[in-house]
């Protein structure tokens, strides 16, 4: 593991066992998060974003099974596979909270409407900080001023119901960074919010990245905001990471099908008016029993007929940083994975055909006797 | 000291008194159905009573059948006669032939069957009805909750099947089947029925500390035969509202701050399964009143049960009606001290002053 | 293509196919359904399936435990046949001694003529599924009890079978009244609303927080003495039906209050439809699942109730015949102790129960049929 990462995924799978069949949401899925970086995950509901930041904390529901490698440095020359670790047991969650925490989409419904939110959030400070009931509840208190709550003494003792969405999403944060945690993963923070509080929300979260000098994992399907927050973006289909490369580059030279129809999709301030947004057709696929095909076969407009629909693509370094998993690309390095995959395709082809005829034979003999 | 802050919490207490002042007008819609059950027999009470007296060869006097007469109303209008039933038992005057021989401001009228007036019959069982009740109350919800917790905790596992199929068997036998095998399965082990709440020697010298293991010996039937049916419905419902919670956002939020499985199903799950819980408890006890009233005939407990059957076969309708009301009136109470207890337990009723 | 064609069927099926579908996945339900089918058609042909008439009695054979039936006699495999009992009485301590009467043996014989009835209440017969004959010896009296009898040497298994005609149907019939007085009031409170609404919704309350068997205790005082059976059928009937009413219109009530502010209700009222139509044609049907499963959902708790009533003695009463008049055989310890044969109708009180509570259980499952 790199020195400066603070966190490498490697190959990780998630399946869940369903009376149909194997559902398997998050298939192989690579990336890594530098110390105090910001890396945005992208795509459409139901690729795979929540269940893989879930299987980092390990909070996933119990049926869903992950495999695979989750190295998180702990301490500046200590690292733990966080998939190893018993996901009930004592020590991942002496990592929640406290190292990683979580930021959740509808801040309306994270909190228990039976408490108060300062005993929500002060539960997090007695659970990692300190023991001490008076001490806690200063830093508590502390850390709600920090994410701009204003009045903390009252709302401190307020409930879930009294404070507005986006004083709870504020809450939420200083839930999460209460104990200065080294990565935060935000899932979709903004989305239940109206857009001025979504920018005094990011406003927010930058400048306490900032601060804290943490990293953040960004999960949201809004590529406007990931354009404001991320330094690098890594884009997700059907469970695996398509492109992925510097946010800049991404937005300037979208290279896999799939982002070039998001980034078609945006609407764009000062754009002309009868102009139409562009729109993927088709739905996402069920992640279930998927055929060895790309992903992205059926909705694509750049397929390649006889390859796209019998070979999936790898990810593919096309420029420093920058990834793809396309065959249809003119670089050379993906040209050279198409070759390959042909080459593949042909001798399976050709294997599957002596195969066959073997099989034929065989059957005519028996047929004989 | 925070919760008693909170009791005098203007709103809270604004809650409290809507919810008592909702409370008369169902205390007026329950006098004017037992009323209506009242009326129901075919023919005037006091003829019914005078003709079955007069069928024993007991001859009756004019001036005490006109008198009984006046006191029932039943020359009036039968509204008026209403009124006047609701009136007699909130307040009778001095100058009433009822308060000399009686001593009562409160008229519940004449029982025939049992020859006294009906507030003393009622009264001589209410104190061990409610007492039975809030026993086998007690003991369905100390059963019921911890089994409710580890069914919803280990849902289909063999203990969660387990509990879900006596619980079904349960709530299908009818109460008094129950008591009648009990009671032959006792007398066949045992040699005891053990039938009666109270022995011989109990109904001499009342219940004491040194009889208290028999009395409570005499309880097992009667706890088990009216307290399962309840016991399984209130684990039904708290596993499926237990299940609800597990499913909530906010567990999630919990467990990712590191808080402990054990932890997050006790704070928050069980407290939030608790509210509808509580405001369960009328139903409960509702159900507990119609169930231990068969039971009680069978396993002949000196409960109010008996009584209501033997007003029933005599028709003794007024004391019959009475005890109909007496036990309403306890559920309506009941329903109401959820209510107020729910509104301490959750803080969106509380603050909301009951907006419900 | 055959996926997209079943998912085609999944959308365009009605909401009572994809019901059917789903219940017919739930094994529960199915069994519990098949067991309800086999205990109606049985009560219908009661008459038929018991080898005795509901009054038929036999002196000697009172209290006595169910009949043996055997079919080896001396030593010869002859099929099934019974032995006609012998009481004899002890001088001494005046116990009876029941035993058989090795002499002759009866056979069981099938469609033997016997007690007329009328088939459906209307076509004469007097034929009955099986019985006993003549003794080998040309005796007579031997008969056969499969569940013993009653202290008046009546067959119980008969009785069971022609009190299931009442016991079965009470229930059925007073959750159909309820049905539609709940769809009636529940309507009415849902649709109108206002002072309308709050009062409905005060006496749903009352008769709720009123506990059950006691307030259906009370009503049985409404039924006068020395009745007709059918008098006493209709009257327990309305009694059972003026609890259940209400949670029918609870539920009602509820999916008004939700549904009426639909598109769909107020297109149809601006284009001129009647109030009166608008609750039973688009209304009414969108939520008919939920009210069928809320009516089998109540139908135990009136078993329950008729059986309990009946044996108090509040309800049905002799000559009228259900299984709570059955079990009033069985009301005191020592009778149930010597006589336990007598406990056999609660198997079928209970086993009805379950079934409607499976069967419900499986409806209410399938009722959102998209889920």
């Amino acid at each position: 593991m790199e020195k400066d990462n603070i966190i490498e995924v490697k190959d990780l799978h998630v399946d869940i066992k369903m009376l149909e069949g194997l559902l398997t949401p998050v298939r192989g899925v690579n990336f890594e998060i530098k110390k105090g970086e910001t890396l945005g995950l992208v795509g459409e509901s139901g690729c795979g974003k929540s269940i893989t930041c879930k299987a980092i904390l390990g909070i996933n529901e119990k049926k869903c099974v992950p495999h695979g490698e989750i190295m998180f440095r702990t301490t500046d020359d200590e690292e733990i596979d966080l998939l190893s670790l018993n996901p009930r047991g004592k020590e991942i969650r002496d990592i929640r909270g406290k190292q990683i925490s979580m930021i959740f989409q509808e801040p309306m419904v994270a909190f228990s409407p039976m408490y108060t939110i300062g005993n929500q959030i002060n539960e997090c400070t007695l659970l990692h900080i300190t023991k001490d009931k008076k001490k806690a509840k200063e830093i508590t208190l502390e850390v709600m001023r920090k994410v701009g709550i204003a009045n903390v003494e009252k709302r401190y003792k307020q409930y879930p119901h009294e404070f507005s969405g986006g004083m709870l999403q504020r809450a939420l944060i200083a839930m999460a960074l209460v104990c200065y945690p080294k990565l935060l993963i935000a899932d979709e923070p903004t989305t239940a919010l109206d857009v001025t509080i979504q920018a005094q929300i990011l406003e927010l979260m930058k400048e306490l990245q900032k601060e804290f000098n943490m990293a953040i994992l960004f999960i949201t399907h809004d590529l406007g905001v990931v354009a404001n927050m991320c330094d690098r973006v890594a884009v997700m289909y059907l469970g695996r990471i398509v492109e992925t490369g510097d946010a800049k580059t991404i937005y300037a030279n979208p290279q896999h099908p799939y982002t070039r129809g998001l980034m078609g999709s945006v609407h764009k301030i000062g754009g002309r008016k009868d102009e139409r947004l562009f729109s993927i057709e088709g739905t996402v696929p069920l992640a279930m029993n998927l055929p060895k095909a790309c992903g992205f076969y059926d909705r694509c407009d750049a397929r390649i007929e006889g390859l796209c629909d019998k070979a999936e693509p790898e990810l593919v370094e096309i420029e420093p940083g920058h990834k793809i998993a396309c065959f249809n690309c003119q670089n050379p390095a993906c040209l050279a994975h198409r070759e390959a995959a042909m080459k593949q395709i042909k001798e399976d082809e050709a294997k599957a055909a002596a195969e066959a005829e073997e099989n034929a034979k065989g059957g005519k003999k028996r047929g004989k006797r | 000291m925070e919760a008693l802050k909170n009791f005098f919490r203007k709103d809270l207490v604004q809650y409290i008194i809507k919810r008592i002042l909702m409370f008369i007008p169902t205390l007026l819609l329950i006098s004017i159905l037992v009323f209506f059950v009242i009326q129901l027999p075919p023919g005037d009470y006091v003829s019914a009573h005078i003709s079955a007296l007069a069928s024993e060869g007991e001859l009756v006097d004019a001036d005490y059948a006109a008198s009984m007469r006046a006191d029932y109303g039943l020359d009036l209008p039968v509204w008026q006669q209403y009124i006047k039933w609701v009136k007699d038992i909130i307040w009778t005057p001095t100058d009433t032939p009822y308060y000399r021989l009686y001593h009562s401001h409160h008229n519940w009228k004449f029982s025939f069957a049992y020859g006294r007036d009906v507030w003393s019959v009622i009264n001589d069982r209410l104190g061990i009805t409610i007492g039975v009740t809030a026993i086998i109350m007690l003991f369905q919800y100390l059963v019921s909750l911890p089994i409710a917790v580890y069914a919803s905790t280990h849902q289909y596992s063999v203990g969660d099947y387990i509990s879900s199929i006596i619980g079904f068997i349960g709530t299908a036998i009818p109460n008094f089947i129950l008591a009648i095998v009990l009671m032959y399965l006792s007398y066949k082990w045992t040699g005891s029925a053990n039938v009666g709440l109270f022995s011989q020697e109990m109904l001499l010298n009342g219940v004491h500390l040194y009889n208290f293991g028999e009395f409570l010996k005499r309880m097992i039937i009667p706890i088990i035969v009216i307290g399962t049916s309840g016991t399984c419905g209130i684990i039904r419902s708290v596993r499926a509202q237990m299940l609800d919670e597990v499913a909530r956002q906010y567990v999630l939020t919990a467990r990712a701050k590191g808080v402990s499985e054990g932890k997050i199903v006790m704070k928050y799950c069980f407290r939030a399964a608790m509210n509808p819980t509580v405001s369960g408890l009328g139903g409960v006890l509702s159900s507990l009143f119609s169930g231990s009233t068969v039971t009680a005939m069978v396993l002949n407990m000196q409960i109010q049960g008996p009584v209501l059957y033997k007003a029933l076969q005599s028709q003794d309708m007024y004391l019959a009606g009475g005890i109909v009301m007496v036990q309403a009136i306890l559920v309506v109470v009941g329903i109401l001290l959820s209510d107020i207890a729910l509104a301490f337990l959750d803080p969106r009723i509380r603050y909301s002053g009951g907006g419900r | 293509m055959a996926k997209k064609k079943s998912k085609e069927d999944y959308y365009l099926a009605s909401q009572w196919t994809l019901m059917a579908r789903k219940l017919k996945k739930h094994k529960l339900a199915r069994v519990s359904f098949l067991i309800l089918a086999i205990l109606y058609i049985a009560a219908l042909f009661a008459d038929f399936l018991a080898p005795y008439g509901l009054e038929e009695f036999d002196g000697l054979y009172k209290n006595t435990a169910p009949t043996n039936i055997y079919s080896v006699y001396e030593g010869e495999h002859i099929g099934p046949y019974v032995l006609k009992i012998t009481k004899s009485i002890n001088k001494t301590d005046f116990t009876v001694t029941i035993g058989e009467d090795l002499s002759e043996y009866y056979k069981i014989k099938f469609f033997v003529h016997g007690t007329p009835y009328k088939i459906l209440g209307f076509i004469p017969c007097d034929l009955h599924l099986f019985g006993v004959g003549e003794g080998s010896k040309g005796g007579t009296g031997a008969k056969i009890f499969l569940f013993g009898a009653d202290s008046l040497g009546r067959d119980i298994f008969s009785r069971v079978l022609l009190g299931a005609r009442i016991s079965l149907t009470i229930p059925f019939a007073s959750a159909i009244i309820s049905f539609f007085l709940g769809i009636l009031i529940g309507s009415i409170s849902g649709y109108f609303g206002g002072v309308t609404d709050i009062i409905i919704q005060r006496i749903i309350e009352v008769i709720g927080a009123v506990p059950q068997i006691p307030l259906w205790m009370a009503l049985s005082a409404a039924i006068p003495p020395g009745i007709s059976t059918i008098k006493m059928y209709f009257y327990m009937t309305l009694i059972l039906s003026f609890i259940n009413w209400t949670g029918m219109a609870r539920v009602v009530r509820g999916k008004f209050l939700s549904l009426k502010n639909e598109d769909y209700v107020m297109a149809a009222r601006i284009s001129g439809v009647s109030t009166w139509k608008i609750i039973w044609k688009h209304l009414v049907p969108g939520f008919m699942s939920y009210l069928i499963v809320s009516m089998t959902l109540g139908i135990p708790g009136s078993i329950v109730g008729e059986t309990s009533m009946s044996y108090l003695g509040l309800g049905i009463k002799s000559p009228a015949t259900s299984w709570g008049v059955l079990l009033q055989e069985a009301s005191s310890v020592t009778d149930i102790a010597s006589h336990p044969h007598k406990l056999i109708p609660i198997i079928f009180v209970t086993i009805t129960v379950l079934a409607y509570n499976f069967l419900g259980d499986g409806l209410r499952d399938a009722a959102d049929p998209y889920k």
